[in-house]
């Protein structure tokens, strides 16, 4: 059965015909024991179907091991979504666990971002980021029922496209109770940055910076 | 663990959430505003956390409003406005505003129900805002401290949690707990309940629910994590309720701004500043009401706000229009 109901499908294929760029997505899953594998592969199934610019490829976790280490996926169900065709580019976007309620509008996003290829930053954040010599790593540790946390999401996915240093995850709280534990995650969004600095709620870009300013300084 | 997939219907950007006039808060200063957008025949649309979540919504018995001898209560005035601005072509939804980009030509509204997009925003939210926090809460923010219980619910599952308020929203949250805590702790500052009264029922009803009435939350204490509460009951001593999570709904006096997040100039006291035309510092953002703490705090003040930025706001959408023609 469908999860996509004909409405939405409706909505996405009128807003994929602005598609520019082609857009990959790349889904690891496995055949037992993970939680929300089959509708998470089954989501970006129905969205690659929608559009000839999405293109989509499913691997096993176990079987692909080589390839999940090329992406650095760690953990399943994971959701790469990366440039497409032959120029195509992986700038470090990821999504661990179901990309389901108010995740799903920031899984459009990124396709949509993706594809335009502009991450539409501010010129502080811009500047910074173009300097950046450090990698950094973020976390961003979502429920699918939290409306603020799409905007600490796509802020990560923004920074993510802007520059190769940035490698941003979407971290599914519920999934993956043993890094909320390791994070200390009890209320979300929750961004942990590097490991080190921790920003809480849906901060605007500055506030942002101040805080990936603050990780790259621990690093040094 | 289950939950809904819940992709359907909801946070899709589409051509059906575009709008000329976006209007964020539903009160005098906002309704009147809508009935004059949606009277020039611009798409309007009005964003309200509920009839009485706004200081007149709360407001008992009315007398002195021109043309409405009364008494009546703020929730029913609101109610005859509202339908005013219905009649002639307004949308009222109930949602939460979570977030708002507004410095480009087109103002992008982020609301639970989904993505809303506007040529001009008029900000009417008010300003039952808190005007400071409790010792711990600050500290303890994101380690038990929430301001959002569908988003952090699931995080105190069997446990026994706080919710400190007493609005809609602080008994709907409380309601909503109930699926994950053991027990939640209703905290209410004043003798009664102030919520709709099905609301209430449905509170009273529910056997995971105690409430406090007529106590002051003093304190959130925790080292690291919250562990209990300090709650003062108006008879009788201070006393400790061991909770993990405390769910802070609390409301005050303050223009509530924070969902800008800093992208509109305020005054020292946190009060939007606004030219004549009740512009703000943002082309097309418009604020009215008590979030401009420039006049008495009056249901007919806040609506001839409104009726200054509809009127503004109609120039500013036409005008643009106009100009696009004279420029092809």
């Amino acid at each position: 059965m469908s999860l996509l109901n004909q409405d939405t499908r409706d909505q996405l294929t009128e807003m994929f015909a602005a598609l520019q760029k082609p857009v990959k997505m790349v889904v690891f899953t496995q055949e037992f024991e993970c939680q929300y594998c089959q509708e998470t592969r089954q989501i970006a199934e129905e969205l690659a179907s929608l559009s000839d610019k999405i293109s989509l490829e499913v691997y096993d976790f176990v079987k692909h091991k080589a390839l999940a280490d090329q992406y650095g996926v760690d953990k399943i169900p994971a959701t790469v979504i990366l440039e497409g065709g032959q120029n195509g580019k992986d700038f470090g976007i990821r999504y661990y666990g179901i990309p389901s309620g108010y995740e799903f509008s920031s899984l459009i996003h990124d396709v949509m971002m993706v594809s335009e290829g502009d991450p539409q930053l501010s010129k502080e954040m811009t500047d910074w980021l173009a300097e950046l010599k450090t990698p950094v790593h973020l976390q961003v540790f979502v429920t699918p029922t939290c409306p603020y946390c799409p905007q600490a999401v796509l802020l990560a996915h923004r920074l993510a496209m802007a520059s190769d240093m940035v490698q941003a995850d979407m971290v599914e709280a519920t999934e993956f109770p043993h890094l909320s534990n390791k994070y200390h995650v009890m209320g979300v969004p929750r961004t942990v940055i590097n490991e080190t600095v921790f920003q809480e709620g849906a901060a605007p870009e500055l506030l942002l910076l101040d805080k990936l300013k603050e990780a790259v300084a621990v690093a040094a | 663990m289950t939950f809904e997939l819940n992709i359907n219907g909801f946070s899709l950007d589409n051509q059906a959430n575009d709008y000329d006039v976006i209007i964020i808060g539903g009160g005098p200063a906002g309704t009147t505003a809508a009935i004059y957008t949606a009277r020039s025949e611009l798409r309007t649309l009005v964003i309200d956390k509920g009839l009485t979540a706004g200081a007149l919504g709360v407001t008992s018995k009315i007398s002195n409003y021109p043309g409405v001898p009364g008494p009546i209560s703020g929730a029913k005035l609101v109610e005859i406005m509202r339908e005013q601005a219905e009649s002639f072509g307004a949308t009222f939804i109930t949602d939460k505003v979570v977030g708002l980009m507004v410095d480009g030509e087109q103002k992008e509204i982020i609301a639970g129900t989904g993505n809303y997009r506007a040529k001009v925003v008029i900000l009417a939210t008010g300003a039952m805002g808190r005007t400071s926090t409790v010792k711990g809460e600050e500290a303890l923010l994101g380690r038990g401290v929430s301001y959002c219980a569908t988003c952090d619910g699931a995080f105190f599952r069997d446990q026994d949690v706080a919710v400190i308020g007493n609005n809609d929203e602080a008994l709907e949250e409380a309601l909503f707990l109930t699926k994950y805590a053991q027990t939640v702790h209703l905290i209410v500052p004043t003798p009664e309940l102030k919520a709709r009264d099905v609301l209430a029922y449905e509170v009273a009803e529910n056997p995971k629910i105690k409430v406090r009435l007529a106590t002051r939350l003093k304190e959130i204490v925790g080292n690291g994590r919250v562990e209990h509460i300090l709650i003062h009951p108006r008879q009788g001593e201070p006393e400790t309720v061991p909770v993990t999570g405390a769910f802070v709904y609390l409301q005050g006096s303050q223009p509530i701004t924070d969902f800008l997040m800093g992208q509109l100039a305020t005054t020292a006291e946190g009060c939007l500043v606004v030219d004549n035309d009740m512009q703000t510092s943002l082309p097309g953002v418009f604020a009215v009401g008590d979030l401009l703490c420039t006049h008495i705090k009056q249901a007919v003040v806040a609506a001839s706000d409104g009726v200054l930025a509809a009127v503004a706001a109609d120039k500013y959408v036409n005008g643009r229009k106009k100009a696009v023609v004279d420029w092809g």
